[in-house]
């Protein structure tokens, strides 16, 4: 399948790659993006099967790029990998239609645990 | 609501489970960068943008974290503390680990706050943020031991 990865930090992008390997689900093509509306771009042009996005990004934060990508008829699997893991930032991620939330910093066991609800 | 002070134990995990390595903590003498002190301080706001809080690390900790983090060899990291200031590259990861660490101020009935600004270590301290720096009053000030790599400095302050 094919997964899209947004994150502002070139670092953490690596370490999310990582981790999906770790957690079992390497060899997925992988496609990155820098923030919010780079990924929506690129999940016209890509199609991914997945979006794995960080929250806070310049351009455009993660919960807009959600809202903007449902509000465009688009159902692509979408979950959050961030720093912003209270409750009140769960909800918000599940009303706007994410799949999951991991919150950094994140073991690869939460990666498979996620990602076995989608794939 | 009020800005929540993370506990020493929240830091540790965090850092702990972020950076893969052994790390432990323990409680320090404020750190007061002067004014050629090479110090890195994340600022965080609230949602109204107002900074809450500010995490001000010392040379040693900027190079340790940021290399860490990222896999950058030891070596590296002492090269940039024997410098005076962090690489691009540490620079750039010490902000997802600063970043990621405005996670142990969100607790349930606390002020939200995110990472706004990341000053790296090396060159100087705008002197509003640096004065911001010595508040006293609530703030946690440790000496962090990151397995593998070095020890440093690091106090969370909230403004």
């Amino acid at each position: 399948m094919k997964i899209l990865i947004a994150d502002d930090s070139r670092v953490m992008r690596q370490i999310v790659i990582r981790t999906l390997r770790q957690a079992g689900h390497g060899g997925h093509d992988i496609v990155e993006a820098e923030n919010g509306r780079q990924a929506l771009e690129l999940v016209r042009t890509e199609a991914p099967d997945l979006v794995l996005s960080d929250w806070n990004m310049p351009e455009m934060n993660g919960i807009d790029c959600l809202s903007a990508l449902r509000a465009s008829g688009s159902q692509v699997a979408f979950g959050f990998v961030t720093s912003e893991g209270s409750e009140e930032m769960r909800e918000r991620a599940a009303s706007a239609g994410a799949a999951f939330l991991i919150a950094k910093p994140f073991t690869p066991e939460a990666f498979d645990d996620a990602l076995r609800s989608v794939i | 609501m009020a800005v929540h002070l993370p506990q020493p134990k929240q830091l540790r995990d965090l850092l702990a489970d972020l950076l893969g390595r052994d790390v432990t903590l323990s409680p320090s003498a404020p750190f007061a960068p002067g004014p050629d002190t090479p110090a890195s301080v994340a600022l965080y706001v609230d949602d109204s943008l107002r900074i809450g809080a500010l995490i001000a690390c010392d040379l040693a900790f900027s190079a340790y974290a940021g290399a860490a983090l990222g896999l950058i060899p030891v070596a590296d990291a002492a090269t940039a503390v024997g410098d005076g200031k962090v690489t691009d590259a540490i620079g750039e990861n010490l902000y997802e680990v600063l970043n990621i660490a405005a996670s142990t101020f969100n607790v349930a009935g606390a002020d939200h706050l995110r990472l706004h600004a990341l000053h790296p270590a090396g060159p100087p301290l705008d002197p509003q943020v640096r004065i911001s720096t010595l508040t006293l009053g609530r703030r946690e000030d440790l000496a962090v031991e990151i397995g593998g790599y070095g020890s440093g400095l690091l106090s969370v302050v909230l403004l």
